[in-house]
């Protein structure tokens, strides 16, 4: 589903942030990225929702070449992926049930629909009761958890977690985890990008190691 | 079909709440449009009433001459027999002293008169000239002034042409003047768009991580901008209408002076349609070109 051949990226002022990464990821796959803050794990993430585009090599999502990708088609790319960031990137002018519906507006299903599939998405992250809430009135992990519902509420075939479980303590880092499982159980694709060493414990899983931009 | 309506009535919406939602910008906004639209408005309502008096003079160019009080019959006849069978003259229609006086008195310009026990007023023969061109008015002009029993000559032309061209100088001034303001109101409407396509930069950036393209991104400022011309427009009709109310006292006190009744025109039912419609068109352009340029420049992807 995800393929990198020779992929290099390297910033404007000089950074490399990744290598000469090759990689394929097969559909279904749950695939965790690690290493060090820096070793490029969020920039690889960035290189498949054409956030960032590389500097050289090539980038294939359902043979797609993102890299290339027309400016205009990259809003239907990204439509099909689910993104948590590790930021969050909530909108703060507007409620728990607003801000997760706002893929499902994108997408253009009608409101009825939105607000139902977003309070099966929000029950599933532990926020049903908060959905009237303002997100500036959550705890980071509840805004952690805002976002995971906002990625998982279109069904996304594809989704790309940046450092799910740094804000949570123990309990719900599991229960995060086991969210991820459910979904990949149906179907989905996941790259969880993270250096907690609890995510690696889980079964069936595949661990990609970064170090300084390449592959170890 | 029906997602396309989704989106427009969703855009619609926000445009609404966030419009209504920041009232004093909009009212701000709306007045500055409405003055730079209303100078051009009330410079063509000048100019319209003053071509609808201008309208009520002869279209044809046309020459009076007007006769000594004291002309006698013999004189009057051999006038006659001339201009019937000038060779230059498309038409000659005499009007005598009476026939002149009840042409006044049914314009209603006859007060001045009243007092007068009898007729001031000369007999004159009105003629119309096969060639209109101000040359050959003047050469007759210069002919008639000659003849015997002639006191006077009008050539009632001459002002006329001069009104028009008054009056072509104000509509291509008032057509200059529109132009310019509609440059000023794209740029009002364009520059409060900016402003809130700003403050919203990050509820852009995060939407376009989540697949908003730009087409639906700009959907609600669009419809910002066309509220905000639509709300100008009638905010320069009401301006153009409370000047017209203002004006109506004085004009009717003026032309009862006169001993006339005009009354003020105001736009016609389709000019303040258009009038409403012209500055919604130029805001939702500058809306546009504003809102492009500011998806142009948040976040394009590096590479």
């Amino acid at each position: 589903m995800i393929v990198f051949s020779e992929v290099v990226k390297r910033y404007p002022g000089g950074h490399t942030a990744l290598d000469g990464i090759s990689l394929e990821i097969e559909r279904g796959e749950m695939v965790f990225l690690t290493g060090h803050s820096g070793a490029g794990k969020s920039t690889l993430l960035k290189l498949i929702a054409a956030i960032e585009r590389p500097t050289a090599g090539l980038v294939t999502v359902n043979g797609q070449n993102v890299g290339r990708l027309n400016r205009h088609a990259v809003p239907y790319l990204r439509r099909n992926i689910g993104l948590v960031f590790q930021d969050h990137k909530l909108l703060f002018d507007r409620s728990v049930m607003e801000n997760t519906i706002l893929p499902l507006m994108i997408a253009g299903a009608t409101r009825r629909e939105a607000l139902k599939r977003a309070r099966a998405a929000l029950d599933k992250v532990g926020l049903l009761e908060r959905e009237k809430s303002m997100p500036i009135t959550l705890s980071g992990g509840e805004q952690q958890r805002l976002c995971i519902a906002r990625a998982i509420v279109s069904r996304p075939a594809l989704l790309l977690v940046d450092e799910p479980t740094g804000n949570l303590d123990a309990e719900y880092a599991a229960v995060i985890l086991g969210l991820f499982q459910d979904f990949h159980q149906v179907g989905a694709t996941i790259v969880i990008a993270t250096h907690d060493e609890r995510a690696l414990a889980l079964p069936r899983t595949r661990t990609v190691h970064l170090e300084l931009g390449r592959l170890a | 079909m029906m997602r396309w309506l989704r989106y427009h009535r969703h855009a619609f919406l926000l445009a609404l709440r966030r419009w209504l939602g920041n009232p004093y910008a909009a009212l701000f906004a709306t007045l500055a449009m409405a003055a730079a639209l209303a100078l051009p408005g009330s410079l063509y309502l000048g100019y319209a009433n003053l071509a609808q008096l201008g309208g009520r003079l002869p279209a044809q160019p046309q020459i009076t001459l007007y006769l000594k009080a004291d002309i006698d019959g013999a004189t009057l006849a051999r006038l006659r027999q001339r201009l019937m069978h000038d060779g230059e003259l498309a038409s000659a229609r005499f009007v005598s002293k009476t026939d002149a006086l009840a042409q006044l008195q049914a314009d209603g310009l006859a007060n001045p008169l009243a007092g007068l026990s009898d007729n001031p007023l000369p007999d004159a023969w009105v003629l119309t000239p096969k060639d209109p061109s101000p040359g050959a008015l003047a050469h007759l002009s210069r002919e008639y002034a000659n003849w015997p029993g002639v006191d006077q000559i009008s050539s009632d032309r001459m002002w006329a042409e001069r009104l028009a061209a008054a009056l072509a100088l104000v509509q291509t001034l008032a057509l200059f003047i529109a132009a310019l303001f509609a440059i000023a109101l794209g740029a009002i409407a364009g520059n409060t768009i900016r402003s809130a396509t700003l403050a919203r930069r990050e509820e852009i950036q995060v939407s376009r991580l989540i697949g908003a393209s730009d087409a639906y991104l700009r959907l609600p400022y669009l419809y910002q901008g066309l509220l905000q011309g639509l709300a100008a427009g009638a905010a320069t009709l009401l301006i153009l209408a409370l000047l017209m109310s203002l004006l109506d006292g004085p004009v009717g006190t003026l032309s009862a002076l006169y001993g006339s009744r005009y009354s003020l025109l105001f736009l016609s039912p389709s000019q303040q349609a258009l009038l409403v419609c012209f500055p919604a068109l130029f805001s939702w352009l500058g809306a546009w070109l504003s809102v492009t340029r500011t998806l142009h420049r948040v976040d394009r992807p590096s590479s």
